[in-house]
């Protein structure tokens, strides 16, 4: 049973990318989609994501923020996924537990000014048992780019403290990238987004004594874009919100991109192909 | 009160039992139909909302004085109550115990402010505190379709109507910026829309791919609240929570009175 935490900005997607997660089966359905993925949501947690993507983001809404919880409150969001091999008749079974955090406490960090309560929540989420971390980044301009570095410095010192520098798998992900201005860059996130937008929190990361081994990048983005032929993206900004938040634009349409992908990775150290 | 709820709702898990515990409250200016809309609510004739624990009739009696709703007393400033409120939503029945806060008009006038300086106070905590706020407003003069049968001279101009409104987003906006969810409502719909046809434009059927919330906002916020669209992206930016959404309600029909509820019960 590998399990995973979930940090990052707040509203960079990491509930609605959870939520996906669990709508996957009944997408699947909608879509008569054949993937080499079947997602299994186990429990009531998990069960609850999937109330919430039938309440409130197929009916074009966003999610609620995430309050900040200890570690013992939290949900634990469990998951079964299975993966077809290619020719064979073998399935890989991956079994995941899953803690989303509030954006609040990655934000926090870049202060270095950092709240106790928080810092008891990053000690239980580096305890030995815990396999990955999967950070959801949102945005791109210049500011973002040292608050999230600032922040990821800070996170890397705690990996020091807890000694997890060498054994926890990092996945860096940047959201939301059916937007234009990243979508092109999603074949090679690591030069065309990570490059290209947030060179520091990179640097920050290559420069540290974190093993590179354990260290990825990805682009996803749970919304998607209208269809394999129709790359508008499948969103619709809200006015006020500074770009920040959106709903799906067609929800029948809503098909995921990349969203298995770092998962995977943090479990197998496996990479797929892209467009799975 | 956050950190009250999230216990509440972590000892629900345990029980599990969905009930989920609400403070939900209606703002707005005297007569625009605060009362009527929560009392309407309990109308035993509904379609996807709810209410278990109040009978209408009840309701209607300790409400109503010679046939006229009396308007709610502004010293004792909250009127507040228990609501037991069962929705249907796409992911099945939620069950919500609304703590539901009624406002008299009056208390918006910067006299009473000025008067009741302990009042003032507790109530906005009480706003501050809520996770839903509906702001009730009435319709203006000016209305293209206003219905000609009424005395328009009970109703705001449109000069005074969009003062008004900026006052409210001065309000939001400096007195409530971690307000979580502001719902308006213009009310009194059957004055100045036809509501069968807006029914059929707005109504909620979870069966079928209809609207969904953003484009009833979209909607509603393009045909009613045009005069209005700059100062509606200021609540938005300058809160918090989920962006602000409109809605036009009535009394006189049920689809568009219970949307704001199915809205805030999906959200909340
Ligand atoms: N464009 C776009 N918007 C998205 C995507 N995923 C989520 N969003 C929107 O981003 C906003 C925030 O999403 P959440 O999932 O609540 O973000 P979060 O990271 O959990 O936020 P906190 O809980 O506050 O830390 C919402 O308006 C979502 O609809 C995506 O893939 N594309
Ligand atoms: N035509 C019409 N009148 C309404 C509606 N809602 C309320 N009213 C009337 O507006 C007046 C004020 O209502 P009341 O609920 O006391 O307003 P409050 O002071 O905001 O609580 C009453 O005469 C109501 O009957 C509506 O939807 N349509
Ligand atoms: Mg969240």
């Amino acid at each position: 049973m590998g399990n995973l935490v979930i940090i990052g900005p707040r509203s960079s997607g990491k509930t609605t990318y959870l939520c996906a997660l669990a709508y996957w089966p009944q997408r699947q359905a909608a879509l008569h989609h054949q993937s080499i993925f079947d997602v299994d949501p186990i429990g009531e947690d998990s069960e609850n994501l999937q109330k919430q993507a039938k309440n409130v983001i197929m009916p074009q809404e966003s999610l609620q923020g995430t309050k900040v919880l200890t570690f013992s409150e939290m949900a634990q969001y469990q998951f079964q996924i299975k993966v077809k091999k290619k020719f064979s008749n073998k399935t890989e079974l991956i079994n995941l537990v899953v803690r989303d955090s509030a954006g609040e406490l990655f934000d926090n960090l870049a202060s270095g000014n950092i709240n106790p309560d928080h810092e008891e929540i990053y000690q239980d989420f580096l305890r030995k048992d815990v396999v990955g971390c999967l950070i959801l980044l949102g945005d791109w301009q210049k500011e973002d780019d040292e608050d999230y570095s600032a922040s990821i410095k800070n996170f890397l010192s705690f990996l020091d403290q807890y000694d997890r520098n060498h054994d926890l798998k990092i996945a860096l992900a940047m959201s939301k990238c059916e937007r234009g201005e990243l979508w092109t860059g999603r074949i090679d996130p690591y030069l065309d987004i990570f490059g290209a937008h947030l060179s520091q929190t990179r640097l920050v990361l290559e420069k540290s004594n974190f093993n590179q081994k354990n260290l990825e990048f990805f682009a996803i983005s749970t919304f998607g874009v209208l269809a394999r032929n129709d790359p508008r993206p499948n969103r619709r900004d809200e006015p006020g919100k500074k770009g920040k938040w959106s709903v799906l634009r067609e929800p029948q349409k809503w098909k995921p991109y990349n969203l298995i992908a770092p998962l995977y990775w943090l479990s197998t150290g496996k990479k797929l192909g892209a467009n799975v | 009160m956050i950190e009250l709820l999230n216990i509440l709702y972590y000892y629900s898990k345990i029980n599990c039992e969905e009930v989920i515990t609400l403070g939900i409250i209606y703002i707005g200016d005297r007569a625009t139909g605060k009362t009527s809309l929560a009392l309407e609510l309990t109308n035993p004739k509904y379609n996807y909302v709810r209410i278990t624990n109040c009978q209408y009739q009840d309701l209607k009696d300790k409400l109503f004085r010679d046939g006229e709703i009396q308007p709610t007393a502004a010293l004792n400033s909250l009127y507040e109550n228990s609501l037991q409120v069962e929705v249907q939503l796409p992911a099945g029945a939620k069950n919500l115990s609304v703590n539901w806060v009624d406002t008299p008009g009056e208390v918006w006038r910067k006299s009473w402010r000025k008067d009741n300086p302990d009042n003032w106070q507790k109530l906005l905590n009480n706003i501050q505190e809520s996770e839903g706020i509906i702001l009730v407003l009435p319709p203006y003069r000016e209305m293209p379709s206003l219905n000609s049968s009424v005395d328009s001279s009970l109703f705001p101009t449109k000069e005074q109507w969009c003062q008004r409104f900026q006052r409210w987003v001065n309000f939001f906006q400096f007195e409530c910026p971690k307000a979580q969810q502001i719902t308006i409502c213009l009310n009194k719909a059957d004055l100045f829309c036809n509501i069968e046809k807006e029914e059929s434009e707005l109504g909620y059927h979870p069966r079928h791919n209809r609207k969904g919330w953003f484009e009833r906002h979209s909607y509603v916020k393009q045909r009613y609240f045009k005069v209005v669209q700059t100062q509606l992206d200021q609540i938005s930016s300058a809160t918090e929570g989920a962006p602000v959404r409109c809605f036009i309600t009535t009394i006189h029909n049920r689809s568009l009175l219970e949307l704001p509820w199915l809205y805030l019960a999906s959200q909340l």
